[in-house]
Protein backbone atom coordinates (compact mmCIF):
# COMPACT_ATOMS: atom_id res chain seq x y z
CA UNK A 1 0.00 0.00 0.00
CA UNK A 2 2.80 2.33 0.94
CA UNK A 3 4.31 1.56 -2.43
CA UNK A 4 1.18 2.80 -4.22
CA UNK A 5 1.10 5.97 -2.15
CA UNK A 6 4.82 6.63 -2.66
CA UNK A 7 4.35 6.44 -6.38
CA UNK A 8 1.06 8.32 -6.43
CA UNK A 9 2.36 11.15 -8.59
CA UNK A 10 3.87 8.71 -11.09
CA UNK A 11 0.63 6.76 -11.31
CA UNK A 12 -1.26 9.99 -11.68
CA UNK A 13 0.92 10.92 -14.65
CA UNK A 14 0.12 7.55 -16.20
CA UNK A 15 -3.59 7.89 -15.54
CA UNK A 16 -3.61 11.33 -17.12
CA UNK A 17 -1.77 10.02 -20.18
CA UNK A 18 -4.20 7.09 -20.45
CA UNK A 19 -7.12 9.39 -19.99
CA UNK A 20 -5.89 11.77 -22.67
CA UNK A 21 -5.29 8.94 -25.09
CA UNK A 22 -8.66 7.34 -24.32
CA UNK A 23 -10.67 10.55 -24.69
CA UNK A 24 -8.88 11.50 -27.93
CA UNK A 25 -9.35 7.96 -29.24
CA UNK A 26 -13.05 7.83 -28.40
CA UNK A 27 -13.66 11.22 -30.01
CA UNK A 28 -11.69 10.48 -33.18
CA UNK A 29 -13.00 6.92 -33.52
CA UNK A 30 -16.58 8.15 -33.14
CA UNK A 31 -16.13 10.74 -35.87
CA UNK A 32 -14.57 8.16 -38.20
CA UNK A 33 -17.24 5.59 -37.30
CA UNK A 34 -20.09 7.97 -38.14
CA UNK A 35 -18.46 9.11 -41.38
CA UNK A 36 -17.67 5.61 -42.60
CA UNK A 37 -20.94 4.15 -41.28
CA UNK A 38 -22.97 6.76 -43.15
CA UNK A 39 -20.82 6.27 -46.26
CA UNK A 40 -21.63 2.58 -46.14
CA UNK A 41 -25.37 3.25 -46.62
CA UNK A 42 -25.10 5.96 -49.28
CA UNK A 43 -26.94 5.27 -52.53
CA UNK A 44 -23.66 5.20 -54.48
CA UNK A 45 -21.97 1.86 -55.09
CA UNK A 46 -18.44 3.30 -55.11
CA UNK A 47 -18.98 4.97 -51.73
CA UNK A 48 -20.23 1.75 -50.21
CA UNK A 49 -17.24 -0.10 -51.66
CA UNK A 50 -14.76 2.35 -50.12
CA UNK A 51 -16.46 2.02 -46.73
CA UNK A 52 -16.59 -1.76 -46.99
CA UNK A 53 -12.87 -2.00 -47.81
CA UNK A 54 -11.93 0.27 -44.93
CA UNK A 55 -14.04 -1.65 -42.44
CA UNK A 56 -12.89 -5.08 -43.56
CA UNK A 57 -9.20 -4.16 -43.60
CA UNK A 58 -9.01 -2.61 -40.16
CA UNK A 59 -11.32 -5.08 -38.46
CA UNK A 60 -9.36 -8.01 -39.80
CA UNK A 61 -5.85 -6.84 -38.90
CA UNK A 62 -5.01 -7.22 -35.19
CA UNK A 63 -4.83 -3.82 -33.56
CA UNK A 64 -1.30 -4.45 -32.31
CA UNK A 65 -0.08 -5.13 -35.84
CA UNK A 66 -1.70 -1.94 -37.10
CA UNK A 67 -0.10 0.00 -34.28
CA UNK A 68 3.41 -1.33 -34.93
CA UNK A 69 2.90 -0.83 -38.66
CA UNK A 70 1.88 2.81 -38.17
CA UNK A 71 4.67 3.50 -35.68
CA UNK A 72 7.48 1.93 -37.69
CA UNK A 73 5.98 2.61 -41.12
CA UNK A 74 5.41 6.34 -40.76
CA UNK A 75 9.12 7.30 -40.66
CA UNK A 76 9.61 5.42 -43.95
CA UNK A 77 7.05 7.77 -45.47
CA UNK A 78 9.00 10.69 -44.06
CA UNK A 79 6.56 11.47 -41.26
CA UNK A 80 8.02 10.16 -38.03
CA UNK A 81 5.30 9.86 -35.41
CA UNK A 82 5.62 10.08 -31.66
CA UNK A 83 4.45 6.94 -29.86
CA UNK A 84 1.40 8.85 -28.67
CA UNK A 85 0.33 9.82 -32.18
CA UNK A 86 1.03 6.38 -33.59
CA UNK A 87 -1.16 4.91 -30.86
CA UNK A 88 -3.93 7.46 -31.36
CA UNK A 89 -4.00 6.94 -35.12
CA UNK A 90 -4.07 3.18 -35.00
CA UNK A 91 -6.67 3.07 -32.22
CA UNK A 92 -8.79 5.46 -34.27
CA UNK A 93 -8.45 3.34 -37.41
CA UNK A 94 -9.46 0.20 -35.54
CA UNK A 95 -12.21 1.79 -33.44
CA UNK A 96 -13.53 3.64 -36.48
CA UNK A 97 -13.86 0.43 -38.45
CA UNK A 98 -15.70 -1.39 -35.66
CA UNK A 99 -17.83 1.66 -34.89
CA UNK A 100 -18.76 2.07 -38.55
CA UNK A 101 -20.18 -1.45 -38.51
CA UNK A 102 -22.32 -0.53 -35.49
CA UNK A 103 -23.52 2.71 -37.07
CA UNK A 104 -24.43 0.86 -40.26
CA UNK A 105 -26.36 -1.74 -38.27
CA UNK A 106 -28.26 0.99 -36.43
CA UNK A 107 -29.20 2.78 -39.64
CA UNK A 108 -30.30 -0.44 -41.32
CA UNK A 109 -32.42 -1.33 -38.30
CA UNK A 110 -34.74 1.61 -39.01
CA UNK A 111 -37.71 0.03 -40.79
CA UNK A 112 -37.98 0.76 -44.49
CA UNK A 113 -41.56 2.04 -44.25
CA UNK A 114 -40.27 4.94 -42.16
CA UNK A 115 -38.25 6.19 -45.11
CA UNK A 116 -41.07 5.51 -47.54
CA UNK A 117 -43.60 7.54 -45.59
CA UNK A 118 -41.09 10.39 -45.27
CA UNK A 119 -40.51 10.28 -49.02
CA UNK A 120 -44.28 10.39 -49.55
CA UNK A 121 -44.40 13.62 -47.52
CA UNK A 122 -42.11 15.31 -50.02
CA UNK A 123 -39.03 15.49 -47.78
CA UNK A 124 -35.55 15.59 -49.29
CA UNK A 125 -33.12 12.72 -48.88
CA UNK A 126 -30.86 14.49 -46.41
CA UNK A 127 -33.87 15.69 -44.41
CA UNK A 128 -35.15 12.13 -44.17
CA UNK A 129 -31.74 10.99 -42.97
CA UNK A 130 -31.36 13.83 -40.49
CA UNK A 131 -34.88 13.92 -39.01
CA UNK A 132 -36.20 10.39 -39.45
CA UNK A 133 -33.43 7.82 -39.81
CA UNK A 134 -30.58 9.15 -37.66
CA UNK A 135 -32.59 9.79 -34.47
CA UNK A 136 -34.09 6.30 -34.68
CA UNK A 137 -30.70 4.72 -35.35
CA UNK A 138 -29.21 6.34 -32.25
CA UNK A 139 -30.91 4.30 -29.55
CA UNK A 140 -29.95 0.82 -30.76
CA UNK A 141 -26.41 2.06 -31.37
CA UNK A 142 -25.78 3.10 -27.77
CA UNK A 143 -25.24 -0.30 -26.10
CA UNK A 144 -22.85 -1.77 -28.70
CA UNK A 145 -21.03 1.54 -28.88
CA UNK A 146 -20.45 1.45 -25.13
CA UNK A 147 -18.96 -1.97 -25.56
CA UNK A 148 -16.66 -0.56 -28.20
CA UNK A 149 -15.67 2.38 -25.98
CA UNK A 150 -14.86 -0.06 -23.24
CA UNK A 151 -12.73 -2.11 -25.63
CA UNK A 152 -10.95 1.01 -26.79
CA UNK A 153 -10.11 2.10 -23.27
CA UNK A 154 -8.69 -1.35 -22.62
CA UNK A 155 -6.85 -1.25 -25.93
CA UNK A 156 -4.99 1.91 -24.94
CA UNK A 157 -2.78 -0.42 -22.87
CA UNK A 158 -1.31 -1.63 -26.17
CA UNK A 159 0.16 1.83 -26.62
CA UNK A 160 2.72 0.88 -23.97
CA UNK A 161 4.26 -1.45 -26.55
CA UNK A 162 5.25 1.42 -28.80
CA UNK A 163 6.47 3.32 -25.75
CA UNK A 164 3.65 5.57 -24.60
CA UNK A 165 4.07 6.03 -20.86
CA UNK A 166 0.43 5.46 -20.11
CA UNK A 167 -1.02 3.98 -16.96
CA UNK A 168 -0.31 0.33 -17.69
CA UNK A 169 3.30 1.01 -18.64
CA UNK A 170 3.81 3.03 -15.47
CA UNK A 171 2.62 -0.01 -13.54
CA UNK A 172 5.14 -2.10 -15.45
CA UNK A 173 7.98 0.28 -14.72
CA UNK A 174 7.21 0.43 -11.03
CA UNK A 175 7.05 -3.33 -10.74
CA UNK A 176 10.41 -3.72 -12.43
CA UNK A 177 12.10 -0.94 -10.50
CA UNK A 178 10.89 -2.21 -7.14
CA UNK A 179 11.92 -5.74 -7.97
CA UNK A 180 15.44 -4.63 -8.78
CA UNK A 181 15.80 -2.22 -5.88
CA UNK A 182 14.16 -4.22 -3.12
CA UNK A 183 14.50 -7.79 -4.32
CA UNK A 184 10.83 -8.68 -4.15
CA UNK A 185 8.12 -8.24 -6.76
CA UNK A 186 5.03 -6.14 -6.01
CA UNK A 187 3.46 -7.36 -9.26
CA UNK A 188 0.29 -8.67 -7.65
CA UNK A 189 -0.40 -5.46 -5.80
CA UNK A 190 0.44 -3.09 -8.66
CA UNK A 191 -1.39 -5.01 -11.38
CA UNK A 192 -4.32 -5.46 -9.01
CA UNK A 193 -4.46 -1.71 -8.68
CA UNK A 194 -4.17 -1.26 -12.45
CA UNK A 195 -6.93 -3.80 -13.03
CA UNK A 196 -9.22 -2.08 -10.56
CA UNK A 197 -8.66 1.28 -12.19
CA UNK A 198 -9.58 0.04 -15.68
CA UNK A 199 -12.57 -1.74 -14.23
CA UNK A 200 -13.81 1.47 -12.62
CA UNK A 201 -13.36 3.50 -15.82
CA UNK A 202 -15.22 0.98 -17.95
CA UNK A 203 -18.01 0.59 -15.38
CA UNK A 204 -18.46 4.35 -15.38
CA UNK A 205 -18.76 4.26 -19.15
CA UNK A 206 -21.40 1.54 -18.98
CA UNK A 207 -23.32 3.44 -16.33
CA UNK A 208 -23.27 6.59 -18.44
CA UNK A 209 -24.54 4.72 -21.47
CA UNK A 210 -27.43 3.22 -19.47
CA UNK A 211 -28.48 6.72 -18.52
CA UNK A 212 -28.20 7.97 -22.10
CA UNK A 213 -30.24 5.00 -23.27
CA UNK A 214 -32.95 5.70 -20.71
CA UNK A 215 -33.16 9.36 -21.59
CA UNK A 216 -33.44 8.51 -25.30
CA UNK A 217 -36.19 6.03 -24.47
CA UNK A 218 -38.02 8.59 -22.39
CA UNK A 219 -38.01 10.89 -25.36
CA UNK A 220 -40.08 8.42 -27.34
CA UNK A 221 -37.31 6.19 -28.53
CA UNK A 222 -38.06 2.62 -29.25
CA UNK A 223 -35.78 -0.32 -28.87
CA UNK A 224 -35.02 -1.99 -32.16
CA UNK A 225 -32.67 -4.92 -32.33
CA UNK A 226 -29.52 -4.25 -34.28
CA UNK A 227 -27.87 -7.03 -36.14
CA UNK A 228 -24.20 -6.29 -35.65
CA UNK A 229 -21.51 -8.77 -35.01
CA UNK A 230 -20.19 -8.13 -31.51
CA UNK A 231 -16.88 -6.30 -31.66
CA UNK A 232 -14.09 -8.77 -31.45
CA UNK A 233 -11.88 -8.18 -28.48
CA UNK A 234 -8.38 -6.90 -29.09
CA UNK B 1 -63.93 23.22 -72.32
CA UNK B 2 -64.05 20.60 -69.59
CA UNK B 3 -61.44 20.87 -66.86
CA UNK B 4 -58.43 18.54 -67.13
CA UNK B 5 -58.65 15.61 -64.73
CA UNK B 6 -56.48 16.16 -61.66
CA UNK B 7 -54.66 12.91 -62.37
CA UNK B 8 -54.64 11.06 -65.68
CA UNK B 9 -52.73 7.89 -66.34
CA UNK B 10 -52.36 6.25 -69.75
CA UNK B 11 -50.93 2.88 -70.70
CA UNK B 12 -49.13 2.37 -67.42
CA UNK B 13 -46.89 -0.71 -67.37
CA UNK B 14 -44.79 -2.01 -64.51
CA UNK B 15 -43.04 -5.37 -64.16
CA UNK B 16 -41.28 -6.80 -61.14
CA UNK B 17 -38.76 -9.47 -62.13
CA UNK B 18 -40.75 -10.35 -65.24
CA UNK B 19 -44.10 -10.32 -63.44
CA UNK B 20 -46.45 -7.70 -64.87
CA UNK B 21 -47.97 -5.90 -61.89
CA UNK B 22 -49.49 -3.26 -64.20
CA UNK B 23 -50.33 -4.23 -67.73
CA UNK B 24 -51.44 -1.09 -69.53
CA UNK B 25 -53.60 0.79 -67.06
CA UNK B 26 -55.69 3.82 -68.03
CA UNK B 27 -57.08 5.70 -65.08
CA UNK B 28 -58.21 9.17 -64.17
CA UNK B 29 -59.44 11.16 -61.24
CA UNK B 30 -61.38 14.40 -61.57
CA UNK B 31 -61.06 17.22 -59.08
CA UNK B 32 -63.37 16.54 -56.13
CA UNK B 33 -63.96 12.94 -57.16
CA UNK B 34 -63.74 9.96 -54.81
CA UNK B 35 -62.48 6.86 -56.60
CA UNK B 36 -62.37 3.51 -54.83
CA UNK B 37 -60.08 0.89 -56.34
CA UNK B 38 -61.02 -2.72 -55.66
CA UNK B 39 -59.53 -6.04 -56.69
CA UNK B 40 -57.93 -9.20 -55.36
CA UNK B 41 -54.73 -9.18 -53.42
CA UNK B 42 -51.83 -9.10 -55.87
CA UNK B 43 -53.87 -7.55 -58.68
CA UNK B 44 -51.72 -4.39 -58.81
CA UNK B 45 -53.72 -1.91 -56.70
CA UNK B 46 -50.79 -0.81 -54.54
CA UNK B 47 -48.47 -0.61 -57.51
CA UNK B 48 -50.94 1.65 -59.31
CA UNK B 49 -51.51 3.99 -56.37
CA UNK B 50 -47.76 4.15 -55.68
CA UNK B 51 -47.14 5.16 -59.28
CA UNK B 52 -49.41 8.14 -58.68
CA UNK B 53 -46.90 9.74 -56.31
CA UNK B 54 -43.70 8.37 -57.76
CA UNK B 55 -42.95 5.73 -55.12
CA UNK B 56 -42.96 3.23 -57.97
CA UNK B 57 -41.39 4.18 -61.28
CA UNK B 58 -43.40 2.76 -64.18
CA UNK B 59 -41.62 1.05 -67.07
CA UNK B 60 -43.91 2.63 -69.60
CA UNK B 61 -46.92 4.90 -69.90
CA UNK B 62 -47.61 8.49 -68.99
CA UNK B 63 -48.88 10.29 -65.94
CA UNK B 64 -50.39 13.77 -66.06
CA UNK B 65 -51.03 15.81 -62.95
CA UNK B 66 -53.25 18.84 -63.43
CA UNK B 67 -52.89 18.41 -67.19
CA UNK B 68 -49.09 18.49 -67.13
CA UNK B 69 -47.08 15.41 -68.04
CA UNK B 70 -44.75 14.21 -65.26
CA UNK B 71 -41.22 13.09 -66.04
CA UNK B 72 -41.71 9.81 -64.20
CA UNK B 73 -37.95 9.25 -63.93
CA UNK B 74 -37.25 12.52 -62.17
CA UNK B 75 -37.34 12.03 -58.40
CA UNK B 76 -36.91 15.78 -58.01
CA UNK B 77 -40.08 16.45 -59.94
CA UNK B 78 -41.92 13.82 -57.90
CA UNK B 79 -40.68 15.29 -54.66
CA UNK B 80 -42.31 18.60 -55.50
CA UNK B 81 -45.49 16.86 -56.68
CA UNK B 82 -45.71 14.87 -53.47
CA UNK B 83 -46.29 18.13 -51.65
CA UNK B 84 -49.60 18.27 -53.55
CA UNK B 85 -50.42 14.54 -53.32
CA UNK B 86 -50.94 13.15 -49.82
CA UNK B 87 -50.61 9.46 -49.11
CA UNK B 88 -51.75 7.23 -46.26
CA UNK B 89 -50.42 3.69 -45.92
CA UNK B 90 -51.80 0.53 -44.46
CA UNK B 91 -49.20 0.38 -41.70
CA UNK B 92 -49.69 4.06 -40.71
CA UNK B 93 -45.91 4.55 -40.21
CA UNK B 94 -45.90 7.50 -37.87
CA UNK B 95 -42.41 8.54 -36.81
CA UNK B 96 -42.10 6.90 -33.37
CA UNK B 97 -39.43 9.28 -32.04
CA UNK B 98 -41.50 12.41 -32.67
CA UNK B 99 -44.57 13.65 -30.83
CA UNK B 100 -47.87 13.64 -32.66
CA UNK B 101 -47.61 17.39 -33.17
CA UNK B 102 -44.10 17.13 -34.57
CA UNK B 103 -45.14 14.26 -36.84
CA UNK B 104 -47.70 16.60 -38.36
CA UNK B 105 -45.63 19.79 -38.54
CA UNK B 106 -42.32 18.34 -39.77
CA UNK B 107 -43.09 18.20 -43.50
CA UNK B 108 -44.93 21.53 -43.82
CA UNK B 109 -42.06 23.29 -42.03
CA UNK B 110 -39.23 21.52 -43.87
CA UNK B 111 -40.76 22.01 -47.29
CA UNK B 112 -41.46 25.65 -46.58
CA UNK B 113 -45.23 25.24 -46.90
CA UNK B 114 -45.71 26.93 -43.53
CA UNK B 115 -43.85 28.79 -40.81
CA UNK B 116 -43.46 26.86 -37.55
CA UNK B 117 -46.25 28.90 -35.96
CA UNK B 118 -48.60 28.40 -38.90
CA UNK B 119 -47.77 24.70 -39.05
CA UNK B 120 -48.51 24.26 -35.36
CA UNK B 121 -51.80 26.14 -35.59
CA UNK B 122 -52.83 24.03 -38.57
CA UNK B 123 -51.73 20.83 -36.82
CA UNK B 124 -53.89 21.61 -33.79
CA UNK B 125 -56.79 22.40 -36.07
CA UNK B 126 -56.32 19.07 -37.87
CA UNK B 127 -56.00 17.17 -34.59
CA UNK B 128 -59.35 18.61 -33.57
CA UNK B 129 -60.70 17.55 -36.92
CA UNK B 130 -59.52 13.94 -36.45
CA UNK B 131 -60.92 14.06 -32.91
CA UNK B 132 -57.59 13.78 -31.12
CA UNK B 133 -57.04 17.34 -29.84
CA UNK B 134 -55.60 16.13 -26.54
CA UNK B 135 -52.92 13.94 -28.14
CA UNK B 136 -50.64 16.68 -29.52
CA UNK B 137 -47.81 15.89 -27.12
CA UNK B 138 -48.25 12.12 -27.04
CA UNK B 139 -45.88 9.77 -28.83
CA UNK B 140 -47.29 7.42 -31.49
CA UNK B 141 -46.56 4.39 -29.31
CA UNK B 142 -49.12 5.64 -26.79
CA UNK B 143 -51.95 5.61 -29.34
CA UNK B 144 -54.19 2.82 -30.62
CA UNK B 145 -53.91 1.72 -34.24
CA UNK B 146 -56.99 3.66 -35.25
CA UNK B 147 -55.74 6.78 -33.51
CA UNK B 148 -52.36 6.45 -35.21
CA UNK B 149 -54.01 6.13 -38.58
CA UNK B 150 -56.07 9.26 -37.91
CA UNK B 151 -52.85 11.11 -37.04
CA UNK B 152 -51.29 9.78 -40.26
CA UNK B 153 -54.24 11.24 -42.16
CA UNK B 154 -53.82 14.56 -40.34
CA UNK B 155 -50.09 14.47 -41.17
CA UNK B 156 -50.88 14.10 -44.87
CA UNK B 157 -53.58 16.79 -44.72
CA UNK B 158 -51.14 19.23 -43.14
CA UNK B 159 -49.48 19.63 -46.52
CA UNK B 160 -52.84 20.90 -47.82
CA UNK B 161 -52.75 18.38 -50.66
CA UNK B 162 -55.00 18.57 -53.71
CA UNK B 163 -55.57 14.84 -53.64
CA UNK B 164 -55.24 12.10 -51.03
CA UNK B 165 -54.19 8.53 -51.82
CA UNK B 166 -55.14 5.78 -49.39
CA UNK B 167 -53.70 2.28 -49.69
CA UNK B 168 -55.89 -0.04 -47.61
CA UNK B 169 -55.98 2.38 -44.69
CA UNK B 170 -58.00 0.07 -42.45
CA UNK B 171 -56.55 -3.33 -43.31
CA UNK B 172 -54.07 -3.38 -40.43
CA UNK B 173 -56.52 -2.12 -37.82
CA UNK B 174 -58.47 -3.88 -35.10
CA UNK B 175 -62.14 -4.25 -36.12
CA UNK B 176 -63.28 -1.87 -33.36
CA UNK B 177 -61.13 1.00 -34.62
CA UNK B 178 -61.89 0.61 -38.33
CA UNK B 179 -65.08 2.65 -38.13
CA UNK B 180 -63.42 5.74 -36.66
CA UNK B 181 -61.02 5.87 -39.62
CA UNK B 182 -63.79 5.26 -42.14
CA UNK B 183 -65.88 8.00 -40.49
CA UNK B 184 -63.01 10.42 -40.89
CA UNK B 185 -62.61 9.53 -44.56
CA UNK B 186 -66.36 9.96 -45.07
CA UNK B 187 -66.16 13.45 -43.65
CA UNK B 188 -63.23 14.28 -45.96
CA UNK B 189 -65.29 13.07 -48.90
CA UNK B 190 -68.20 15.26 -47.82
CA UNK B 191 -65.88 18.26 -47.71
CA UNK B 192 -65.00 17.71 -51.33
CA UNK B 193 -61.49 16.25 -50.97
CA UNK B 194 -60.29 14.42 -54.06
CA UNK B 195 -59.45 10.87 -53.00
CA UNK B 196 -58.18 7.62 -54.46
CA UNK B 197 -58.85 4.80 -52.01
CA UNK B 198 -57.76 1.19 -52.25
CA UNK B 199 -60.11 -0.67 -49.94
CA UNK B 200 -61.77 -3.98 -49.20
CA UNK B 201 -64.55 -2.24 -47.27
CA UNK B 202 -67.32 -2.67 -49.82
CA UNK B 203 -70.06 -1.05 -47.74
CA UNK B 204 -67.87 2.01 -47.36
CA UNK B 205 -67.02 2.00 -51.07
CA UNK B 206 -70.67 1.87 -52.05
CA UNK B 207 -71.40 4.79 -49.76
CA UNK B 208 -68.58 7.27 -50.50
CA UNK B 209 -67.35 6.40 -53.99
CA UNK B 210 -68.29 8.51 -56.97
CA UNK B 211 -66.69 5.81 -59.05
CA UNK B 212 -65.41 2.30 -58.43
CA UNK B 213 -62.52 0.83 -60.42
CA UNK B 214 -62.09 -2.93 -60.50
CA UNK B 215 -58.57 -4.14 -61.24
CA UNK B 216 -57.54 -7.68 -62.07
CA UNK B 217 -54.10 -8.94 -63.07
CA UNK B 218 -52.75 -5.47 -63.67
CA UNK B 219 -55.62 -4.28 -65.86
CA UNK B 220 -58.68 -2.15 -65.28
CA UNK B 221 -61.50 -4.57 -65.97
CA UNK B 222 -64.43 -2.34 -65.25
CA UNK B 223 -65.20 1.09 -63.88
CA UNK B 224 -68.42 2.89 -63.05
CA UNK B 225 -70.59 4.32 -60.29
CA UNK B 226 -70.95 2.03 -57.27
CA UNK B 227 -74.55 1.12 -58.02
CA UNK B 228 -73.62 -0.07 -61.47
CA UNK B 229 -70.62 -2.08 -60.31
CA UNK B 230 -72.11 -3.61 -57.17
CA UNK B 231 -75.60 -4.28 -58.55
CA UNK B 232 -75.04 -5.21 -62.16
CA UNK B 233 -71.44 -5.50 -63.21
CA UNK B 234 -71.05 -6.17 -66.91
CA UNK B 235 -67.88 -8.26 -66.66
CA UNK B 236 -67.94 -11.84 -65.47
CA UNK B 237 -64.66 -11.37 -63.58
CA UNK B 238 -66.07 -8.44 -61.61
CA UNK B 239 -69.15 -10.44 -60.65
CA UNK B 240 -66.99 -13.39 -59.59
CA UNK B 241 -64.82 -11.15 -57.39
CA UNK B 242 -67.82 -9.45 -55.79
CA UNK B 243 -69.59 -12.76 -55.21
CA UNK B 244 -66.57 -13.95 -53.30
CA UNK B 245 -66.09 -10.85 -51.16
CA UNK B 246 -69.68 -9.78 -50.41
N1 LIG C 1 -41.50 -4.30 -54.77
C1 LIG C 1 -41.94 -5.41 -55.41
N2 LIG C 1 -41.05 -6.36 -55.79
C2 LIG C 1 -41.46 -7.48 -56.44
N3 LIG C 1 -42.72 -7.74 -56.74
C3 LIG C 1 -43.66 -6.83 -56.39
C4 LIG C 1 -43.30 -5.63 -55.71
N4 LIG C 1 -44.44 -4.92 -55.50
C5 LIG C 1 -45.44 -5.65 -56.03
N5 LIG C 1 -44.98 -6.79 -56.56
C6 LIG C 1 -45.80 -7.81 -57.26
O1 LIG C 1 -46.67 -7.14 -58.14
C7 LIG C 1 -47.96 -7.70 -58.09
C8 LIG C 1 -48.98 -6.65 -57.68
O2 LIG C 1 -48.76 -6.29 -56.33
P1 LIG C 1 -49.56 -5.15 -55.57
O3 LIG C 1 -49.59 -3.95 -56.44
O4 LIG C 1 -48.97 -5.00 -54.24
O5 LIG C 1 -51.01 -5.79 -55.47
P2 LIG C 1 -52.20 -5.44 -54.51
O6 LIG C 1 -51.91 -4.13 -53.83
O7 LIG C 1 -53.39 -5.37 -55.38
O8 LIG C 1 -52.32 -6.55 -53.53
C9 LIG C 1 -47.88 -8.87 -57.13
O9 LIG C 1 -47.66 -10.03 -57.91
C10 LIG C 1 -46.68 -8.57 -56.29
O10 LIG C 1 -46.06 -9.76 -55.86
MG1 LIG D 1 -51.71 -3.74 -51.74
Amino acid sequence: MQLLLDNAHVFLGGIIQTFQLAVATLACATVVAVLIGVTSVLPFAWARLVALCYVEIFRDIPLLVTMLFVYFGAPLLGVPLSPYWAALISLTLWGGANGAEIVRGGINAVPRHQTVSAVALGLKRWEIFRYIVLPQALLPIVPPFTGLFSNLVQATTLASLVGVTEFFRIGNIIVERTTIQEGHSPAFLVYGFVLLTYFVICSLLTGLSRRLERSLQNRGGRVVRVAVKPTESV
Amino acid sequence: MAEDPLIRVRGLVKSFQGVRALDGVDFEVARGEVVVVIGQSGSGKSTLIRCLNGLVEPDDGEILVGGTAVDTHSQREWRLLRQRIGMVFQDYSLFPHLTVLRNITLAPIRTGRASPAEAEALARELLARVLLPEKADAYPGELSGGQQQRVAIARALAMRPEVMLFDEPTSALDPETIQEVLDLMRSLARDGMTMVIVSHEMGFAREVADRVVFIDRGRVVETGPPVAIFRDAREERTRAFLAKIL
